[in-house]
């Protein structure tokens, strides 16, 4: 015989975990991995690297990463130039290694401003609410309305291309994108009693933004770092892909594909390994970040 | 497996309906329910007591099959003579619905918000009885009728966001009753409603219950609804059954010190007798202790408690108890003492006057330039005042206003009109915009524990603010007062560095009330402090309140919002009666309790379910029908004239005079106080 009706609402409610498992915290943190696994260990491992590449690239990269060599010119992968040279005989290892710096720099310090100043935006609208957050997030929408890379490089061109400027650009890109996730959650926070206590007792509106809004916002806000990053890496080097911000002979990423792509038939690792360097990154980002909310978010739910 | 078989009453000598043989359910480590074993006969009310993390909802699940990620580690479930674990999904869903079907707590999350009630009732009936659309319309108006909505044929057109709590919970019953099913499942079916809106429920599912032959488990965590309800009860405690017995034995000669605590915690509306809640906390069922489970919360546990298993032993016809030493029960634990009478404190200055206190909320327009909702009437014209050291309860329903008023008196929230004088100050502004003595002279406790503390500060954190705050505390100065506030509340040094998740709901509480009490208040709202925890808790609690007010240096007061009139009598010196944002009757507590009463106030305690209170279930007149009146657009006159059911006639569409019985008092009704007098003392 098939559902009807009152199975079906009884699902529904059976969903949510029965009154014992809430009491309780051992059911949950056992199913949880809060502890180290391997994937972890890995993951670690690849951030480091990453970092290492960024603070002193010349201690791990084998060659000059700008230096010509014609007599080895885009040669195939070997054990001398594991990922092979470039049409100047440049090892593209070393070009990779030191071309995390230009790339991530960037991504970060832009991924830093933009989710900064959202946060702050997003706290403000879903604290204040009414007309504060109405004029707030419609001004996000506008900025928002422009596609990503377009608003980016007119940014770039407008102010004149330099890193500074690309930070600038990809800050502002992804300021109301970071605002509307800072609002949403901070919205579901200043429901909640202890704003209201905070309230009662006469506290300033600074004092409730950061002390006891903000604590709540953080993991989500971590979160949105960490992809924001990731973006920011791919947004550099679309941009350094278009010559914009970064200029050669400096290796960025971007650069890298941007150039090797006149020789990908006959010369492929030229493109291959930046593009490699950069889905690297993004995904250890994404799932640092995912590992990131797991260890931040509160064990307890309170209802 | 050593199962302790309880022995079956006499009615079940025929094959039960249900019979639960030794469950035990497993979440992981935690052992959630342990060998557990009931039975039910055909036509009889099983009540399942237990507070949160009893393992009770667990159990009425596990009858209807649903275990989630439950995991049954013994025993089986027997319903009409089929093994439900046995069953598999296929034989389950023909079971549901036509053998079992559950009655949830919350009925606007058991309905789905965007179909007709009536299609929702009609669906299930076409899916599994296979009628056709016109039988299964007729059967619906049928159903609908016999939950006794008036107008079934209008009812069934209605979403559910259309119609009231009481009336939704009536739609989920009669979907549980369409395809007659031999056991209902009912868990905490009336815990979200009103208390007047519960008798109403209570005395439908009595009557369905008289008039079929339908088993019914009745879960709940109140005693006096189940025993109102039940014929026979079994007591849950942390997954065990530890008592279980004929519902007045039971409840009149408790044999398990758990159950007893239970009793004693429970406020009462009738007596006035000290509440004793539980101390110690649920055992970590991860790691089950040996011996008796209740072990390390009993007053009478012995060594012979702490090891090896404890046995259901019978203690009477059909009454057992899972205690070695119940026989000290009834000699040694302390008899319930009747409260102690306050000295009345009508000698004492005013600290809280608040005169014609009125606030609308104006609606919005749905849409800019669209024409604006109409205007909530929250509160219309309250007067009331607290003296120094007084408590001062003000009771009512959902919609009476009372929580609009605690907010307006607390800074929350600024009055439309009136006057909020404190000390003589008017304070009718919002609390930041008061000088800092008025924001540290009253404070707030909240209803709800879980939200009301920031999970990312330390317990020393929040009681140390409002320090820092008004006083300028700081250093060794600031934690050694931290420290004795935390101790005035009975929690120990050791809770300095705990985050809030890691406090259990009745030690958040009491963190609470240690940040309201932080800098000596002189008067503490508290906003149904206790309504979210277990009534175990709930009496140590409100024990502390009142310590902390005895004890208090400035006499603070309290001004006490609630709905449960138990709380009220055991804690208030004055009552305000609200109903729809008017106070209908306010006066000294016990003569609140005492008739002549508002027929309100009378229609409020009439519905109240309590142990040994049997005259309630005859006083059927005194029920409240049909909605509550739209805030937006209130009767005339007196507000109360459409429900009432002393109503005299067009006479109360006119403003109704305030009448006094005794110093203090007054109640705003049309019937003279010598004839609500007659009319309530014959019944």
């Amino acid at each position: 015989m098939s559902t009807n009706d009152i199975p079906l609402v009884a699902e529904a409610e059976a969903k949510v975990p029965p009154a014992v498992t809430r009491g309780s915290r051992m059911g949950k943190a056992s199913r949880q991995t809060r502890g180290m696994l391997v994937s972890d260990v890995v993951l670690i491992a690849t951030l480091l690297a990453v970092v290492a590449m960024v603070l002193v690239p010349g201690w791990i990269a084998p060659y000059s990463p700008t230096e010509f060599n014609p007599a080895v010119a885009m040669m195939p992968p070997s054990w001398e130039y594991p990922f092979g040279t470039d049409e100047f005989g440049r090892d593209i290892l070393s070009r990779v290694i030191h071309g995390a710096r230009p790339t991530l720099v960037v991504a970060i310090a832009g991924a830093i401003m933009g989710v900064g100043l959202g946060t702050v935006t997003g706290l403000l609208a879903g604290y204040a609410g009414g007309r504060t957050d109405e004029v707030l997030m419609r001004f996000m929408d506008a900025l928002m309305s422009f596609p990503t890379l377009i608003l980016a490089t007119l940014i770039v061109v407008m102010l004149g291309s330099n890193p500074v400027n690309v930070i600038a650009a990809i800050g502002i890109v992804f300021w109301p994108r970071s605002a509307r996730i800072a609002r949403a959650v901070a919205q579901d926070v200043a429901q909640r009693s202890f704003i209201e206590a905070a309230w009662v007792r006469g506290e300033s509106h600074a004092y409730i933004l950061f002390r006891e809004l903000l604590p709540g916002v953080l993991n989500v806000v971590v979160v949105d770092l960490s992809l924001r990053i990731t973006y920011g890496t791919m947004l550099s080097a679309s941009l350094s892909y278009l010559g914009i911000g970064v200029t050669p002979p400096t290796p960025a990423w971007g650069l890298m594909v941007k150039d090797g792509q006149q020789f990908i038939q006959f010369a492929s690792w030229m493109v291959i390994w930046p593009c490699v360097a950069i889905s690297v990154v993004a995904v250890a980002a994404v799932l640092a970040g995912e590992r990131l909310r797991q260890i931040l978010a509160p064990t307890e739910r309170g209802n | 497996m050593t199962i302790a078989m309880i022995p079956m009453p006499i009615a079940a000598r025929v094959a039960p309906t249900l019979a639960v043989e030794g469950l035990s359910i497993d979440y992981g480590p935690v052992q959630a329910v342990r060998n557990v074993s009931l039975a039910i006969a055909p036509g009889e009310a099983y009540g399942l007591i237990g507070e949160s993390g009893s393992g009770k909802s667990t159990v009425a699940y596990a009858v209807m099959g649903y275990l989630n990620s439950g995991r049954v580690s013994g025993g089986r479930v027997v319903l009409n003579g089929a093994d439900v674990f046995a069953m598999g999904e296929r034989g389950l869903e023909a079971v549901r619905g036509s053998v079992v079907s559950m009655v949830f707590q919350d009925p606007m999350n058991a309905l789905n918000p965007s179909i007709r009630v009536g299609e929702q009732i009609a669906e299930g009936i076409r899916r599994h009885a296979g009628l056709d659309r016109r039988a299964a319309r007729k059967r619906t108006l049928e159903l609908i009728g016999l939950v006794n909505l008036p107008d079934p044929e209008a009812i069934t057109l209605r979403y559910p966001h259309q119609l009231s709590g009481g009336q939704l919970q009536r739609i989920v019953i009669a979907m549980a009753l369409a395809l007659e099913p031999k056991l209902l499942v009912l868990d905490e079916p009336t815990t979200g409603l009103d208390v007047t809106t519960e008798a109403v429920i209570l005395d439908l599912i009595a009557d369905i219950k008289a008039r079929s032959n339908v088993a019914l488990l009745f879960i709940s965590h109140n005693l006096g609804v189940v025993a109102r309800m039940c014929d026979r009860v079994g007591v849950l405690y942390a997954g065990t059954l530890v008592e279980e017995g004929r519902t007045d034995d039971l409840l009149q000669r408790p044999h398990h010190p758990y159950t007893r605590g239970l009793i004693d915690a429970m406020p009462s509306v009738t007596a006035a007798r000290e509440m004793v809640g539980i101390p110690g906390r649920l055992p970590d069922l991860a790691q089950v202790p040996d011996g008796c489970i209740f072990q390390d919360r009993c007053v009478l546990a012995t060594a012979d408690c702490r090891h090896g298993v404890i046995p259901m032993e019978t203690i009477g016809p059909g009454h057992s108890s899972r205690c070695l030493r119940w026989r000290s029960c009834a000699t040694e634990l302390a008899p319930a003492r009747p409260a102690v009478p306050r000295a009345s404190l009508a000698g004492m200055a005013p600290r809280l006057e608040v005169a014609d206190l009125t606030r609308d909320f104006p609606g919005a327009p749905l849409f800019p330039f669209f024409r604006s909702r109409p205007v909530v009437q929250a509160l219309r014209g309250v007067s009331l005042d607290v003296r120094e050291g007084e408590t001062v309860a003000i009771v009512g329903e959902s919609g009476s206003g009372k929580s609009t008023f605690g907010r307006l008196v607390a800074g929350l929230d600024r009055p439309g009109g009136g006057r909020i004088l404190f000390d003589g100050r008017d304070i009718s502004a919002l609390a930041r915009a008061r000088g800092r003595d008025d924001q540290r002279d009253v404070q707030f406790v909240f209803q709800n524990p879980h939200s009301a503390l920031n999970p990312h500060h330390s317990v020393e954190a929040i009681i140390g603010r409002p320090l820092r705050l008004y006083l300028g505390l700081r250093g060794r100065a600031l934690r050694e007062r931290v420290l004795e506030i935390l101790t005035a509340v009975r929690l120990g040094e050791r809770y300095l560095t705990r985050a809030p998740r890691e406090l259990s709901g009745g030690e958040k509480q009491r963190v609470c009330i240690a940040r309201a009490f932080a800098a000596n208040p002189k008067l503490v709202i508290c906003d149904e402090p206790t309504s979210a925890l277990d009534i175990s808790v709930q009496a140590a609690i409100l024990q502390e309140l009142r310590r902390l007010q005895r004890e208090s240096e400035n006499q603070t007061s309290y001004l006490f919002i609630t709905h449960d009139l138990g709380v009220v009598r055991q804690i208030a010196d004055r009552v305000a009666v609200m109903y729809l944002g008017e106070i209908v009757e306010f006066g000294e507590t016990a003569d609140i309790f005492t008739a002549p009463q508002h027929p309100y106030t009378e229609a409020l305690l009439a519905a109240v379910p309590e142990i040994g209170r049997a005259e309630q279930a005859n006083r059927r007149d005194m029920r409240l029908e049909g909605p509550l009146p739209k805030p937006t657009n209130p009767p005339t006159g007196c507000g109360f004239h459409t429900r009432c059911p002393r109503v005299l006639g067009p006479l109360c569409e006119t403003m109704p005079p305030k009448q006094s019985k005794a110093e203090g008092h007054w109640l705003k009704c049309h019937i003279p106080i010598a004839q609500l007098r007659r009319l309530q003392e014959s019944g």
